[in-house]
């Protein structure tokens, strides 16, 4: 297993070292530079020139590349060029609210998806399923922006039960249950489609397992439908789903970019939106090498558990 | 139904999750609500919470317009030497408390307030003077008054209460930059750069930043004018108008800058909200020039353009009225404001073809605009029709905003763009040394005249701005833009500020910056 996993890590580094690389040369194709967003619409040609050579962008790419490549793998993440400070600093407070809020909506999603799996598996009449069924659909066809927007116009202006955009005013740990209810509506925008498309795999594959000799068997014998859907099929079905949860996963933090515009909150989409904007290199850099190296590791952890279970992968290349 | 416990057990648990949620879910907006009069005596304490678009980004800390918290927290943590009043340029005392102005007009003698402290309890003294302005001119900055800044040549700061300042030549506007540039704290000049402390000695002490999130600054109690009514102000951070807009409008803010006009106007018209319109912090709309490129370089082809563009519609339609049609720079307040020179050109397309008739056939013109938003788009499409109805072709060409403001600076923008500008409603000297569109040396329309180069110079260099010397050199800018038109004015655009009916006096600058020295909150008990 050790020999399995120390065949892989080169190859992960070796896509880490060419995703730094296009990160940092992509960013750079991007028009409009720093400088531009730092000097504003008054500066002169001499300014630009000036904050340039302070950011030492009038030096090569290659020099610039390898020297912010040392600081990176001496952890030293530098300066935002926008916001000043330290960019570890940034992106941990940024990683924090946007953990909290796709957890949340991974939650809501599974509390979603076994409502509606459940329901439509054991009680399978046609109006249950046509409600069911639109329901899905609606969730899975509606983009984020008009979930959202709905939402806020409902709960958060016409109902006002809800706030309508940002956080805790004294922070997210101050008090759980205001902290419940500034998520509620952002958590629900992103997690009400992933939900959705968790329940039609699950439904999927409990419908699979229904037809199953066991639980044939077990519905002939007397068992009601209810006990061989909750009891057997369940237990059957969710490995599956779980898979199909972690490609969902992927999808959860991709919509949080979106979901954290609308309501104002502040994580690393946000933050991603700001530096882009204006052109924060160094802020941008780290951003997307972190998503790329959390993929990275995510594929890694996958392979290792799949060689684990697998003795031909593990072993393979090794006579 | 639901016979299983465990399903059982598992909807109870939802429905009554919706249940408590929806009953108690008030909580966290009831404490957002509270009854407003605006009536009796001002009231002490509470916390305002004013909507912000974009960060602060000390970066940018001294220039103007740049957007976000900057300005406000500028304006409300430190202090200038001097203050105009909203609807003049007539310089006010703030930490300055009089001055002289010798009478050739090469320098000025400044008696600085005593008893001043920084929020860190140093004394303000005249060192501070000279280190602000060192700093002002130093980077990473690039404040728009750095060439007025840079006219001071020497500093006589021997007696810590008072300074003199000595220029190069007359400046007309020296007051401009005083009423601009900030008295900063030398010794923690490093830490105000890298955002870490903003030590000032303005009416509120900056207390705490949650990058992209809030601001806090608290009350200075040992203010020079009287401690603020106000305990606390935080800024509360967004990207989008519409999130501010909607906690407007659901108690979670008090004031909110830079809402959508549409958004503005339903929450001022229909929701009660207070409608502020900050005179004296123009800003003017325009249709940028290249007169090198060859279908512009004809100076009947610019008139034509300036002709058919329908300002009335663009001030109406798109700004819902909150400003006015202009062919100058010049708002109302500013004492160049000439309003026989706004009559020149308005919308007549019989006369834009009769000056089109003679100058053949014009290839298509390319109009760039920022993509931000969708003012400026609506504007371009504006434009686009206006010179379609005379026979032009109009391409448009989406800009982000920071790829528009490098080709504004490098002076990229192959025919036409559209754009905002600042510093007519400041001495009007100013706008030709401070706003790069109005640069007689390099400006991005490539357009330059020793006319202009010359009344440039005659008004910065006059020493009373409002002397019959100095109005003179004001009338000579205005026949330079009439006739020559590299910069076609459309109208002067009103910023508006929308508040919660408890929100009491708030104040402004000539640049947008909010002031809340004075401002108060009819019920600061509210919980926040």
């Amino acid at each position: 297993m050790t020999g399995y996993l120390l065949r892989r890590i080169p190859t992960a580094l070796i896509v880490l070292f060419v995703a730094s690389l296009l990160v940092f040369a992509v960013l750079r194709l991007i028009p409009g530079g720093p400088e531009s967003a730092l000097a504003g619409p008054d500066a002169s040609p001499e300014d630009l020139a000036a904050i340039r050579h302070d950011l030492g962008l009038d030096r090569t790419f290659f020099v610039q590349y390898f020297s912010w490549l040392g600081s990176v793998l001496t952890l030293d993440f530098g300066t935002s060029y926008q916001v000043g400070g330290n960019i570890g600093d940034l992106v941990s407070f940024g990683l924090v609210n946007t953990l909290v809020l796709t957890v949340t909506a991974g939650v809501i999603a599974i509390a979603l998806a076994l409502i509606l799996s459940l329901t439509a598996t054991i009680r399978p009449n046609r109006f249950v399923n046509a409600i069911l069924t639109g329901v899905n659909a609606v969730a899975i066809a509606l983009p984020t922006f008009v979930v959202g927007t709905v939402l806020i116009a409902v709960f958060g202006v016409g109902f006002g039960v809800l706030p309508a955009g940002g956080t805790p005013p004294a922070g997210l740990g101050d008090d759980l249950w205001i902290t419940v209810q500034y998520l509620a509506l952002p958590a629900l925008t992103l997690g009400l489609p992933a939900g959705a498309m968790l329940a039609r795999f699950l439904t999927e594959a409990l419908q699979t397992e229904l037809v199953q000799p066991y639980a044939v068997t077990a519905v002939a014998t007397g068992a009601s439908r209810a006990d061989v859907v909750v009891k057997h099929a369940l237990r059957n079905a969710l490995p599956s789903t779980i898979t199909a949860f972690g490609l969902i996963v992927g999808a959860l933090l991709g919509g949080a970019v979106l979901v954290e515009a609308i309501f104002g909150w502040p994580g690393l989409g946000m933050l991603t939106e700001e530096g882009i904007s204006a052109r924060d290199y160094p802020l941008v850099q780290i951003l997307i090498l972190l998503s790329v190296s959390v993929f990275v590791l995510i594929q890694l952890a996958a392979d290792v558990v799949h060689a684990w279970l697998d003795p031909r992968i593990r072993l393979a290349g090794t006579r | 139904m639901f016979r299983h416990p465990r399903l059982r057990i598992l909807v109870a648990l939802a429905l009554t999750t919706l249940t408590v949620v929806g009953a108690t879910a008030c909580t966290a907006v009831d404490a957002q609500q509270g009854p407003a009069t605006r009536t009796g005596p001002v009231q002490r304490g509470g916390e305002l919470r004013v909507g912000v678009l974009g960060d602060l980004s000390p970066s940018k800390f001294l220039q103007i317009g740049t957007g976000g918290p900057n300005g406000d927290v500028l304006a409300n943590v430190f202090d200038t030497l001097v203050t105009y009043p909203t609807d003049s340029s007539t310089p006010q005392p703030s930490l300055a408390t009089s001055w002289t102005l010798a009478p050739d007009g090469r320098s000025l003698t400044l008696n600085l307030r005593e008893g001043v402290h920084f929020h860190d309890g140093k004394p303000f003294t005249s060192r501070d003077v000279q280190s602000s302005i060192g700093a002002y001119l130093g980077g990473p900055w690039t404040p728009q008054f750095k060439r007025t800044a840079a006219g001071i040549t020497g500093f006589d700061v021997h007696d810590p209460h008072r300074v003199v300042l000595t220029f190069a030549h007359p400046m007309s506007n020296i007051f401009d930059l005083l009423d601009s540039a900030p008295i900063l704290d030398g010794d923690t000049l490093d830490e105000l750069k890298a955002g870490k402390t903003f030590n000032g000695t303005g009416p509120f002490r900056f207390s705490s930043w949650t990058p992209n999130s809030a601001i806090e600054l608290v009350r200075n109690d040992d203010y020079w004018d009287g401690a603020p009514p106000l305990k606390t102000v935080t800024f509360v951070e967004a990207n989008d108008p519409k999130s501010l807009y909607t906690r407007l409008r659901t108690g979670q803010l008090d004031v909110a800058e830079q809402l959508t006009t549409q958004d503005q106007e339903l929450a001022t018209k229909r929701y009660g909200f207070t409608d502020i319109e900050q005179t004296g912090a123009e800003a003017q709309i325009y249709v940028g020039v290249n007169v090198e490129n060859p279908a512009l370089a004809d100076p009947r082809v610019r008139k034509a353009i300036a002709y058919a563009v329908d300002r009335d519609r663009i001030i109406d339609d798109v700004y819902r009225g909150s400003g006015y049609p202009v062919n100058v720079p010049w708002p109302k307040t500013s004492p160049a404001y000439d309003e026989a020179a706004n009559t020149t050109y308005r919308r007549d397309v019989a006369k834009a073809r009769d000056l089109l008739r003679g100058v053949g056939p014009i290839p298509p013109i390319r109009l760039d605009y920022t993509s931000t938003g969708t003012t400026y788009r609506i504007i371009a499409e504006i434009v686009q029709s206006n010179l379609r109805d005379i026979g032009i072709t109009v391409n448009l060409q989406p800009n982000e905003e920071t790829v528009q403001a490098k080709k504004l600076i490098g002076a990229q923008f192959p025919g036409l763009w559209i754009l905002q500008h600042a510093f007519a409603q400041y001495t009007p000297s100013t706008l030709a040394v401070t706003a790069y569109p109005f640069n007689a040396a390099k400006n991005s329309s490539n357009y330059s005249s020793p006319e202009y180069t010359a009344a440039s110079e005659a008004a910065w260099a006059t020493a009373d701005p409002s002397s019959p010397e100095a109005l003179a050199a004001y009338r000579r800018l205005d026949k330079v833009w009439l006739n020559d038109l590299f910069l076609i004015e459309i109208g002067v655009v009103l910023a508006r500020l929308t508040a919660a009916p408890n929100v009491r006096d708030i104040a402004w600058d000539h640049r947008q910056q909010l002031h809340f020295a004075r401002t108060s909150l009819t019920d600061p008990d509210r919980k926040a």
